[in-house]
């Protein structure tokens, strides 16, 4: 997925004054409607009756799996209901979900699932395989909207069928051999394929509710609603009262409902994060969203084990549009690598505890940590580019930062443009562009250097390192190599061990990282307040929390 | 009147220096304006700091010795940056209003001293201008020529003078049909001579006053077009760049927003001064003592 803002800039501190009588409010709110006594707070009465307080960001566009797209609606979802496959909390690797397990043929095209005999809906209905051809039915209706209607495209004639060019759904890759057994055909070896069963486009939903209240390809119908919604996770809907709070308790009807310890989840949006830190401070919240760029130093200074800084999935870089003359020397666009201080960048300029980025695929991506040599060398730049024919920057051509307008792009240009500036001596103009002005300049080549980012939609080497084929979409800058495409097409598949194909990787992006045509900056973290009583509430990549898995416990001293 | 027929024009402008330098407020303005157009002018050799050296290490720091008006984010002199904003947000302040003076006093004065078909053909296409989205003129403007602070001017300027040729034509219908035009008439001034000499002379109180309102919505204007990557870029920078960062920022950092805002509304309060004073000075129907 592109990126349009950055997270974490520092647009957020606008509304402090209002946010003082907003906090004031919510706390009202929190304690009126959670009826604890005076004097206690959230965190210490939920961890009695096992109730987690989460600050959620914002309030959900929608809980329809198959309609929402953003973090808050994913964090909700994920709570309520559960797909084939789950992860792994610490090392997001697959573990069995509905499915209790599933074989795949030697050639990696057919999967064969076997749900769990105790599988069913919070109504207590039995939940069948059935559930699923219908749910993918449903997801790749085009009437439906579902912009997640891609990650289904692996699945043998999915996108055919969602494009239209095929009309009968019997002919796409999935059927229900009988009410236990579930067969998957895809289109080719999909080693991530696992881990897309775990994305909420190809959760189940429950077909009788859905019709009860509108048709299949029906979007915004009270489906959804408190009272209405039957899901088959560890947690049902309860309670959702719009920009208050949404509560969820655990499903007795859940295959696993012994192993949930919480039982309750009350998920409240907050969108001014310095209110939401302060709710934490005060106690009625367990875990927040994020925390202000200005107080991450604090926090840090203050060692304080409630701060969490962990790596995102997603990259910060910039494009070097290699058709243009002073970029087709992969020296100069070494020499550009080269010379960013990414260290002083992420402490200084965006400050929301980012990790300086060396390679384009995030450390840590199911177990791939990209090795590279590039490194902050002002003296080494100045060097290529002197070998390249612009000693001392002399003679280089007129070049400008292409960025889509937003305050964050433009902080990172400036500090950048001086820093080509000081450390190889050529002029850089800035030119901001309106967002989809910026992404026609981008798709038409019009550029010399853009901004870019991009978060991966799933864990695995191959999102990212799959965006530099030749021609490929979300290249634009005019890069191709066709060594490094045979890699990522032809050999990487073709390995059967996880590490094999993680060497591939590797390959591939020492080959991206020599030829440089897009200037990893950094890596995007979640920065959030977790408070101590939360347990098994492991950080990962995805920020995907397993609530089934957390229970709450107050350290003892 | 007879004076003002008698002396050559220039009389007039001595009056007006006379009457202008009795009035104090104005005469502060014009200082501090004289001031700070020639702070501008030498700002490359007198400021304390390059307006692009950055210092991230120290990043946004308030005011100290070292610097008078504190750092920004990216550890920049905030006075050096001010200085050299002032040189844009000035240029741009005067140029683009001088260009949509010169336009529109002489178009709203064409248009209303002949008034009939020619009057309505100019205030026609005065008024196909005005509903042109005067964004997307500008934008055309810079697109067709390139991004060019120059071609910035002229651009605004270009869509700032449609009012001032309003003023200026209602002014001259009033005036047209009076005596002492008359009596230049039958003097048989030719009609340009009475235009210049008497019309224009005799319309310079609203045009002042509309002037002094213009000159501060033009650098408005710059930052906004900066701010959508029309006008001016970074590391250049202006007053209404400035203040729109320093928006961005005012909790954390107050000095970023607060130093250029005094530059511009010090400008601005000098130039309404100026303002009033040169409307009463230069306004031949006031009498002279």
């Amino acid at each position: 997925m592109i990126f349009y803002s950055d997270k974490y800039s520092t647009r957020h501190h606008f509304k402090a004054l209002s946010s003082d009588f907003k906090a004031l409010l919510l706390l009202t709110i929190v304690f009126g409607l959670t009826g604890c006594g005076n004097n206690e707070s959230n965190v210490s009465s939920g961890n009695k009756t096992g109730t987690l307080y989460w600050g959620n960001g914002t309030e959900p566009q929608s809980l329809d799996p198959q309609i929402a797209t953003g973090v808050p609606e994913h964090h909700i979802i994920s709570a309520l209901m559960e797909g084939l496959v789950l992860k792994d909390r610490k090392t997001l690797e697959p573990r069995p979900g509905v499915a209790e397990s599933w074989d795949i043929t030697k050639n990696g095209t057919v999967y064969t699932f076997k749900l769990r005999d105790s599988a069913r809906w919070s109504n207590g209905d039995k939940h069948i395989a059935q559930d699923y051809v219908w749910s993918w039915w449903r997801a790749l209706q085009p009437a439906l909207g579902n912009l997640y209607a891609y990650m289904l495209f692996p699945i043998k004639n999915a996108q055919q069928y969602y494009e239209g060019d095929i009309t009968d759904f019997s002919e796409v890759g999935v059927k229900a051999i009988d009410d236990q057994t579930l067969q998957v055909t895809l289109n080719y070896p999909t080693p991530y394929f696992l881990q897309l069963l775990d994305h909420y486009s190809l959760f189940p939903v429950h077909q009788a509710t859905i019709e009860k209240f509108g048709t299949a390809d029906q979007r915004g119908t009270r489906w959804t609603y408190e009272g209405n919604l039957v899901s088959n996770g560890p947690f049902q809907l309860v309670d959702w009262k719009i920009n208050r709070r949404i509560v969820v308790q655990s499903n007795p009807y859940y295959w696993d409902a012994n192993n949930v310890s919480l039982k309750e989840i009350v998920f409240i949006p907050i969108e001014n994060i310095v209110t939401e830190e302060r709710m934490f401070r005060a106690g009625q919240l367990h875990v927040t969203s994020s925390l202000p760029a200005d107080k991450i130093s604090t926090y840090r200074e203050a060692n304080d084990p409630e701060l969490r800084v962990a790596p995102y999935l997603g990259t910060y870089y910039y494009r070097l549009n290699v058709r243009k003359p002073q970029f087709q020397d992969p020296r100069v666009r070494r020499a550009l690598a080269m010379s960013v201080d990414r260290q002083r960048l992420v402490d200084n300029i965006t400050r929301g505890g980012q990790i300086p980025a060396y390679a384009m695929t995030p450390p840590g991506t199911m177990g791939y940590y990209p090795k590279s040599d590039l490194k902050f060398d002002p003296k080494g730049a100045r060097r290529l580019l002197a070998e390249a024919g612009y000693p001392n920057g002399e003679g280089f051509p007129a070049t400008e930062i292409l960025y889509n307008t937003n305050e964050g792009h433009r902080k990172i240009a400036v500090a950048l443009q001086e820093m080509w500036k000081k450390n190889l001596n050529v002029d850089i103009r800035l030119l901001n562009q309106e967002w989809k002005v910026y992404l026609n300049s981008e798709s038409a080549g019009e550029y010399e250097i853009s901004r870019a980012g991009w978060i991966g939609d799933y864990v695995d080497p191959n999102n990212f390192l799959d965006l530099f084929l030749c021609g490929g979409g979300n290249n634009r800058t005019g890069w191709c190599n066709e060594e490094y495409d045979r890699l990522i097409l032809d050999v990487a598949p073709s390995k059967s061990s996880h590490k094999e194909r993680l060497e591939v990787f590797q390959q591939a992006e020492t080959m991206l990282l020599n030829e440089m045509p897009i200037i990893p900056i950094y890596t995007y973290t979640t920065v959030q307040l977790v408070d101590s009583s939360v347990k098994n509430f492991d950080a990962n990549i995805m920020n995907a929390a397993s609530y089934k898995d957390i229970y709450l416990q107050v350290n003892q001293e | 009147m007879a004076d003002a027929i008698e002396g050559h024009g220039s009389s007039l402008w001595k009056d007006a220096w006379i009457k202008l330098s009795k009035n104090r407020l104005a005469l502060f303005g014009l200082a501090v304006l004289i001031m700070l157009i020639l702070t501008s002018l030498l700002t490359p050799l007198i400021a304390p700091y390059g307006y692009e050296t950055q210092n991230l290490d120290m990043g946004a720091t308030a005011p100290s010795l070292l610097h008078w008006l504190g750092t920004d984010i990216f550890g920049r002199d905030m006075l050096t940056r001010i200085m050299y904003g002032g040189r844009v947000s000035l240029m741009v302040g005067f140029i683009a209003t001088a260009v949509a003076l010169v336009i529109g006093i002489l178009w709203g004065a064409i248009a209303g001293f002949f008034g009939g078909r020619l009057d309505a053909v100019m205030m026609r296409i005065v008024d196909v201008l005005y509903a042109l989205p005067f964004m997307i003129f500008i934008i055309l403007l810079m697109v067709v020529f390139g991004r060019n602070i120059l071609l910035l001017f002229l651009a605004i300027g270009a869509v700032e003078w449609l009012t001032m040729a309003r003023i200026v034509r209602s002014q001259v219908m009033a005036l047209r049909n009076q005596e002492f035009v008359e009596a230049a008439n039958s003097l048989g001034l030719s009609q340009w001579t009475i235009i210049r000499r008497h019309i224009i002379p005799n319309t310079l109180g609203p045009v002042i006053v509309y002037t002094t309102l213009t000159i501060p919505s033009v650098m408005l204007l710059e930052a906004f077009l900066s701010f959508l990557g029309l006008g001016i870029q970074p590391p250049e920078s202006s007053w209404g760049l400035l203040i729109n960062y320093g928006v961005e920022t005012m909790e954390e950092f107050p000095w970023l927003l607060i130093f250029p805002g005094i530059a511009l509304s010090l400008t601005l309060f000098a130039l309404n001064f100026l303002g009033d004073g040169l409307r009463d000075a230069l306004d031949p129907r006031t009498s002279k003592d």
